[in-house]
């Protein structure tokens, strides 16, 4: 009994991890070879000759470690704003007693549906004339509005399930409104804040267009539109782009690896409710 | 000795006038594949030569696709970001529509045509628009036929000349040197701007045009020659399977890897066959004109980037200044050396050193002499958009030359009025 | 809950309430609403585009009519439309199959955490980058396993079914990871005392599953479908990266239509109309889940 039971734990471990990691571990190889190696027929799968040149190559092609830090800055910025922002609307929509809950919470998906692409050209005329382009600036706001609506619809499922007497009992102690909110309601969904800080991260750390076209100064540029300038008019560096990407995947596998705990964890706590 | 105040004032304020003046830094906008850390040498040579003028190279996307969209944007708001721009040979009727090309005549003035006379003649054609001139030439790119000179030594079969002879020497090596992973022939196939070029390459080559007097020619017999060239190259094995997915570094990739005979493709790759440490095929490949049909010419798909300076720049005279610089015959002979840019003036081509670290330029003057331009058109994406997507859909097989020919017929007409 | 709360408090508290949205409102204004705005008077105008410079013309919804009768826009359209067919469902299903599978007692925890995650953090772009080289033709993975079998290796990518089948398969894989990450949370809040029971009165696994886990997973279901339909309506970088819309206009999507006429085609007024008629489809995709919020929250308030 019990071996079976281990069996069907290894293997589903072995199928969620083999699922994941597989183009990972298709990258590493790649930036191992050379580009006549990747061409090969029948191809390889482990390098024939692993270099490393490739990696030197992508540090010195590109500022990959500005791209990196852009990123970090853009992301993290609106992170913490879209979180910021999205708690107190959540709370208002669950904690306060407001009129038309529903239609709020509906036009915010509404706003949620709207195709970037086809704000793309408009968002760019009006991040010129506020003088905006190619400053952090114009890509955080953007990816704050992005992640707001999921942000504040799992934060709003959090806080519905906190029992009201703890704010009545925290204002009875001299906290305001807004007080009892920070100190009460959001340190008891900590789980929730961090799921949406994590889903508004990596909203932010993925988004390509408007990355492409608010910055266009190499040394402003992020990570995901930085890796595609490898690429050339007639040529795709593979190898080349695999070692970038690497680099670029590497920070943010160790980020998970340390708060997975922390948000799987944390969806698991308050459970996502409708 | 008392100065007045007065005096002095004046003599300041004039000096900070002037230094203020004197720094002017000008923007030039490339793509990433035109070597920008050779525009970046170039630059610092003007920059010597003009002291007060700064010069800063802006790298842009990766395709002439995505440049083009990002200077959509850029150019749609009148923004005066950039000064000079790099732009693909395909684009000028588009800019001088869209207004976003300052016209250079005025600046040009009375030199004009001497200045116009130096250059290639298929590249004063295409930065004219309506009598006016768009950009400057900055430098010249054309198709070439790549072949295996070892192989075909090897079979004793001559340089061809026709496409059934391409095809031939094709079969009889890939038959005996009995290699399943050599392909015989390759051009660019998926839905990219280099497949247009694949259509109208045979279609050139055949004695056909695209475009009659401005109308749409496609009624003309010679408008099928090149689905029905593609497709017996398909049916006798020359050309891939999965030729509908090449795009144009496939073909230099092969050829590099050993796996190729012929391929249709630019004059960049011959720097990476024989420079690439990892290069297969060092010494063993030969240049030369595409294949035409019998009774027709050679003809090839002109390439090459041009500069232009922004309608919406603040320092036009001075942009201007630096455009006319960059495309002099000293810049081309540099660029020919650190890049293997091809030169836009004839002369250049046969300079001892340009020739030195480029042998095969001698041979490709009458080449590049010959190129044809694309459609020119103010509305050239969607043109571009018609001809590669229904090139792709016959490659791969899902469209039949009849209807190919029919939705070119009925998208590039309104196009073509 | 009806407290008899003294007037003054209620409106200090629909102020305050207002006042907590005021941000979220000020952003989307400046974001979004304002943007849409031009967007839908962009769609009412149109630039000719042989004579770019006489300026834009007032059209009405000439542009929407073109639409009508325009076959590409139905027919990325319709490619759209599989593609969410094909695509939401399929994550669901593998979403769930990865977080059954992680929702195991692992002695340690973090390998296959990141394996679940690790799809979600991929940027989309690479993605597509990616499994455009696994499906190429001589040199993808895929079909050197087909080979090793001993089967035909088929060109994927230069056929429209094969195509539009690795994409999906692509989309699938990208997705249903944070399918699954948003099941695990719903999986790991069912207490455990519901299954002890159902186990003390007979009921096997499979029953087990369906009496007791689907219901519960309920509502993590819908949150993540939800979400997962809006980005499908908008699905670009992955066919994009992949086939390009290729072979011919077979793969594409209307969000690649839309980027395509606004960008490289330059008709601004056609593409905003485009757009405009992206976002009804996005409303008619989700407005079942809306419904059933409203319901659920009239429910709730009882």
């Amino acid at each position: 009994m019990n071996f079976t039971r281990k069996t069907v734990v290894w293997f589903s471990a072995l199928v969620v991890v083999v699922n994941g990691f597989f183009p990972a571990v298709w990258i590493l190889l790649t930036s191992l070879k050379t580009e006549t190696e990747l061409l090969q027929v029948p191809i390889t799968y482990l390098p024939l000759a692993p270099t490393l040149d490739n990696y030197v190559l992508a540090f010195t092609a590109q500022p990959i470690l500005r791209f990196m830090w852009n990123s970090v800055v853009v992301a993290g910025v609106s992170t913490a704003l879209c979180v910021f922002v999205s708690a107190l609307a959540a709370y208002a929509l669950t904690r306060l007693r407001m009129p038309h809950r529903n239609l709020i919470m509906s036009l915010l998906l509404a706003v949620a549906m709207f195709p970037l692409i086809s704000l793309m050209v408009p968002l760019f005329k009006l991040m010129r004339e506020l003088g905006l382009l190619n400053t952090y600036p114009a890509l955080i706001l953007p990816y704050t509005v992005l992640s707001m609506p999921i942000c504040t619809l799992v934060m709003a499922s959090f806080f519905q399930d906190i029992p009201p007497d703890l704010e009545a009992a925290a204002m009875i102690d001299g906290c305001s409104r807004v007080g009892a909110l920070f100190k009460v309601v959001v340190p008891l969904s900590a789980p929730g804040v961090f799921t949406a800080a994590i889903l508004s991260f990596v909203n932010a750390w993925d988004e390509f267009l408007l990355a492409l076209t608010m910055m266009n100064r190499v040394s402003m540029r992020t990570l995901s539109v930085g890796i595609t300038l490898y690429q050339g008019e007639f040529a795709f560096p593979w190898p080349l782009i695999s070692a970038a990407l690497i680099i670029a995947i590497v920070p943010i596998c160790i980020l998970i690896a340390i708060f997975q705990e922390r948000v799987v964890g944390g969806l698991t706590a308050g459970g996502v409710k409708g | 000795m008392r100065v007045s105040i007065r005096v002095v004032a004046a003599i300041v304020s004039l000096g900070v006038a002037m230094s203020a003046a004197a720094d002017t830094t000008l923007r030039i906008f490339t793509g990433g594949q035109q070597r920008p850390d050779v525009m970046r040498k170039i630059a610092d040579e003007y920059q010597k030569k003009n002291p007060g003028v700064k010069i800063e190279v802006e790298v842009g996307g990766a395709t002439s696709e995505a440049q083009q969209q990002y200077l959509s944007t850029v150019l749609s708001s009148k923004d005066s970001v950039l000064d000079v721009i790099l732009i693909d040979v395909i684009r000028p009727a588009q800019w001088a529509a869209q207004g976003w090309a300052e016209p250079l005549d005025a600046y040009l003035g009375a030199d004009k045509q001497k200045i116009l006379s130096q250059y290639l003649k298929a590249y004063v054609d295409a930065d004219q628009v309506n009598g006016k001139l768009i950009a400057l030439p900055y430098f010249a790119d054309s198709q070439f036929l790549y072949y295996r000179k070892d192989l075909l030594e090897k079979y004793k079969r001559p340089v061809p000349k026709t496409w059934d002879e391409m095809m031939d020497t094709a079969k009889i090596v890939m038959d005996g040197e009995k290699n399943s992973n050599l392909q015989g022939f390759t051009t660019a196939g998926s839905p990219i701007e280099g497949t247009v070029c694949t259509y109208l390459v045979p279609l050139w080559g055949a004695g056909g045009e695209l475009t009659k007097d401005g109308k749409l020619n496609l009624d003309a017999a010679s408008s099928r020659e090149p689905f029905q060239l593609y497709g017996r190259m398909k049916q006798s094995g020359v050309l891939p399977k999965n030729i509908a997915e090449i795009p144009t570094d496939r073909i230099r990739i092969d050829m590099q890897a050993g796996n190729l005979i012929f391929g249709m493709t630019w004059s960049y790759a011959w720097n990476r066959l024989e420079n690439d440490p990892d290069s297969k095929v060092k010494g063993k490949i030969g240049v030369t004109m595409l294949p035409h049909d019998p009774g027709g010419k050679s003809a090839t798909c002109i390439g090459g980037w041009q500069l232009a300076v922004s309608a919406f720049s603040k320092n036009k005279a001075e942009a201007v200044k630096f455009a006319r610089w960059l495309s002099t015959p000293e810049v081309s002979k540099m660029q020919a050396i650190m890049a293997s840019h091809m030169p836009v003036f004839p002369g250049v081509f046969k300079d001892p050193e340009v020739l030195k670290a480029n042998p095969w330029f001698a041979d490709a003057l009458p080449v590049v002499e010959g190129a044809k331009a694309r459609p020119v058109s103010a509305q050239y994406p969607q043109v571009s958009d018609v001809i590669r997507s229904n090139m792709n859909a016959y490659l791969a097989g899902t469209k039949t030359t009849d209807v190919a020919l029919g939705d070119m017929k009925s998208r590039l007409t309104p196009l073509f009025k | 809950m009806s407290t008899d709360a003294p007037k003054p408090r209620d409106l200090s508290e629909r102020a305050l309430g207002m006042l907590l949205l005021l941000p979220a409102a000020l952003l989307l204004l400046l974001i979004v609403v304002y943007p849409i705005a031009t967007l839908f008077w962009n769609s009412l105008h149109s630039v000719d585009q042989a004579n770019p410079q006489a300026g834009e013309l007032f059209v009405g919804i000439d542009n929407y009519t073109r639409a009508f009768a325009d076959d590409r826009f139905w027919a990325s359209t319709l490619h759209t439309v599989l593609y969410i067919a094909v695509t939401v469902p399929g994550s669901l299903l593998i979403g769930l199959g990865l977080a059954l599978l992680a929702n195991r007692p692992f002695r340690v925890k973090w390998p296959v955490r990141l394996g679940l995650l690790l799809p979600w953090a991929l940027p989309l772009v690479f993605a597509g980058l990616i499994f455009r080289w696994f499906f190429e033709y001589k040199t993808g993975v895929v079909n050197d396993w087909l080979v090793a079998l001993g089967m035909e290796p088929p060109q994927w990518l230069s056929d429209p079914t094969l195509a539009f089948w690795a994409i999906c398969i692509a989309i699938i894989w990208k997705a249903s990871s944070f399918m699954a990450l948003m099941l695990l949370a719903g999986l790991q809040a069912i207490p455990r005392s519901l299954y002890e029971a159902a186990e003390v009165d007979g009921a096997n696994t499979w029953q087990q599953f369906v009496e007791i886990t689907l219901p519960m997973l309920r509502p993590a279901i819908f949150v993540a479908l939800i979400f997962r339909t809006i980005t499908a309506v908008q699905t670009f970088d992955i066919p994009y990266a992949m086939t390009g819309g290729g072979p011919g206009d077979a793969t594409e999507t209307l969000a690649m239509y839309i980027h395509k006429t606004t960008l490289d085609f330059l008709d601004f007024g056609y593409g905003s109309a485009l757009a405009a008629l992206m976002f009804v489809i996005s409303m008619v995709a989700t407005s079942g889940y809306l419904r059933y919020t409203r319901r659920s929250a009239a429910r709730s308030e009882e």
